[in-house]
């Protein structure tokens, strides 16, 4: 058996435990509610968002309907991974694992692809949906370049989660901990980074919450990098050519790049020093 | 059995503790551990490792199961002439290792956790059948983890030590919830796997029970291993002799008359027999006894046992010490202080 192929073999079983778990049959109803509900109803051609605009196309329409993966699926991905290292640990079967010659840092790896991949699935799956549910309602299919970063921006947020709540999995030994950590990130990153965002605004001077000031925009975009939530909102706008915050494509997925590749070193780091 | 197939050399490992100070509320440093352990398991045999709560005996195990990096030190293995010095991952290959209660749980089969395990070692689906086999867990395969009892654990945790065909078995109190005959079945199997060259390591507080087994006994407190050797090396380092335990029937003679020190002398008056025990006996003394017209109904030697020799070795007594972990009784071991990382 190659390398690739164990840690395939491993990576799949920590993926089903998570996927057929009681708690992913407890959150596929709210995941249901966040991805197809809100394309349902942003797809609505009556409909009329704050501010009288109506949106134009199906991308815009999944641009919006992303905030079910912002405030459900990422919380998803908190719930079903805050336990990878530290269940194990805490029973004594990550002892027996590390005495086992497979690498650590192999396991590690497949722990991450397991966790995200038992998110990524159910989510994947809702938001082809959705994009058929848009298709049904509006009568407009977003292209294939729309539909691949919704794809492939929506696996990155999902990832980002994962890996923050499997680092902090690995430091706690009790699992309330990890938890606490993990729905802490979440709300941080989801309700609480507008309070950054406006606190920096008001240190440097600039008028908060004015959308016409360029300023204002700039700032909040370019503080957005600094947040999983923000970098996948500008993924999804290098789609929306009518939206500009003053961040290049490059930036953003270069960002995308640093939120996956650093977790991803922590984690592995971790892994290789941790004890049992 | 001559083969030396792991060697300690100064093999050291300390745990980081907390230690925090007003301004430097993250500062750890270095605190208890093992301390510059040298310990030879040979081709084929039992060692037992046997010491007080907290005397490191998991620590050491897990140095050799390659789960706790040497921080000084080595670890090698030697086949005929040549010495190789192995690796935490070339250890992790040879040593087959199984963790102090391991609870298994969730919705997971016997079968499947095992697989899991076989995947990381590259063991096939017919091994995983064949030990479930042999550790008894061939009805449960399909059970539950959760649905385990304490005992089923243990055993799914040996089977899981036993995947790989490892060439070294460390066992961390492998009896802990197995019923008597389960138990006894256990050390059949250990006897049958050191016919076949592997060679074992046991930490039990249950040591007493497996004497017959093991070949070798390492003593530990306090990180350090402070005696290692055969029983009879053992109590020879530590200058253990042993007892004469003589029975009769009636009163007890007066011992006075055969044995000088009157201290190495113990006597019990029970209704219709008497019991002596002797610390140390002399040649003639048997015939002298008999001579004299008392009437003697056993006269065992009996070799010092391991509670003695760790009681010796240590500087504890068992009416000192009673429950309390701590004890600092009054071992003259190295003292070490906390070092800052």
């Amino acid at each position: 058996m190659s390398d690739f192929s164990r840690i395939m073999a491993f990576t799949r079983r920590f993926r089903n435990e998570r996927l057929f778990s009681t708690r992913m049959y407890i959150m596929l109803p709210i995941l249901v509610l966040f991805l197809p509900g809100m394309a349902w109803g942003f797809s609505d051609p009556n409909i009329v968002l704050p501010g009288g605009h109506q949106p134009a196309n199906a991308m815009e329409v999944l641009f919006y309907a992303s905030l079910g993966v912002v405030f459900g699926a990422t919380m998803c991905a908190v719930l079903l991974s805050y336990d990878s290292v530290s269940r194990e640990r805490a029973s004594g079967v990550l002892e027996l694992r590390l005495s086992q010659p497979m690498p650590r840092s192999h396991q590690a790896i497949a722990m991450i692809f397991g966790s995200w991949q038992a998110i990524l699935i159910p989510t994947w799956f809702l938001m082809l949906i959705s994009i058929l549910l848009v298709r049904y309602r509006m009568g407009d299919w977003p292209s294939s370049a729309d539909a691949f970063v919704y794809f492939i921006s929506t696996a990155f947020i999902l990832l980002w989660y994962v890996l923050f709540t499997v680092l902090a999995s690995s430091y706690t030994r009790e699992q309330g901990t990890a938890i606490s950590f993990g729905v802490g990130l979440w709300f941080l990153f989801t309700f609480l980074w507008a309070l950054v965002t406006t606190m920096v605004a008001y240190a440097s001077g600039v008028s908060i919450g004015q959308e016409n000031d360029a300023t204002w925009v700039m700032l909040e975009g370019g503080l957005d990098l600094l947040s999983p939530n923000g970098v996948y909102h500008h993924l999804l706008e290098t789609r929306l050519p009518q939206i500009d915050r003053g961040i290049a494509v490059w930036q953003s997925w270069g960002m995308a790049l640093i939120w996956t590749v650093l977790p991803t070193w922590l984690f592995i780091r971790r892994m290789e020093r941790i004890l049992p | 059995m001559g083969e030396v197939v792991l060697r300690l050399k100064d093999a050291t490992y300390r745990h980081y503790v907390h230690a925090p100070s007003t301004f430097k509320p993250w500062r750890r440093i270095l605190g208890q551990g093992i301390f510059s352990a040298n310990l030879e398991l040979k081709k084929g045999s039992i060692l037992g490792l046997v010491g007080p709560n907290g005397a490191g005996k998991t620590t050491l195990l897990r140095m050799m199961a390659g789960i706790l990096p040497l921080q000084d030190g080595s670890a090698r293995s030697s086949l005929g002439e040549s010495v190789s010095t192995l690796t935490d991952t070339e250890l992790r290959q040879k040593v087959g290792h199984m963790p102090e209660q391991v609870r298994w749980q969730g919705k997971k089969t016997v079968r499947n956790a095992l697989m899991e395990i076989a995947e990381m070692r590259a063991s096939s689906e017919s091994r995983v059948d064949g030990l479930l086999k042999l550790v008894g867990l061939q009805s449960r395969v399909d059970s539950r983890l959760s649905e385990l009892s304490q005992g089923m654990r243990q055993r799914l945790t040996l089977a899981a030590a036993l995947l790989g065909s490892p060439k070294i078995l460390l066992l961390d109190e492998p009896l802990n919830g197995l019923d008597p005959v389960a138990a006894a079945a256990f050390v059949l199997l250990l006897r049958k796997l050191t016919e076949k060259g592997v060679s074992i390591v046991i930490s039990s507080h249950q040591v007493e029970g497996l004497v017959e087994i093991i070949d070798r006994l390492a003593l530990m407190h306090r990180g350090q291993i402070l005696a290692e050797g055969t029983m009879d090396e053992v109590a020879q380092q530590l200058n253990l002799n042993k007892k004469t335990e003589i029975s009769g029937i009636g009163t007890a003679p007066d011992m006075n008359t055969f044995i000088e020190d009157e201290e190495s002398v113990k006597i019990e008056q029970f209704s219709e027999h008497w019991q002596v025990l002797l610390e140390k006996s002399r040649i003639g003394l048997l015939q002298e006894m008999v001579n004299a017209g008392i009437e003697i109904t056993s006269w065992i030697e009996r070799p010092p046992n391991v509670i003695e020799m760790l009681c010796a070795a240590t500087g504890q007594s068992v009416e000192d010490v009673g429950l309390e972990v701590t004890s600092t009784s009054v071992m003259p071991l190295r003292t070490f202080r906390g070092e800052e990382e």
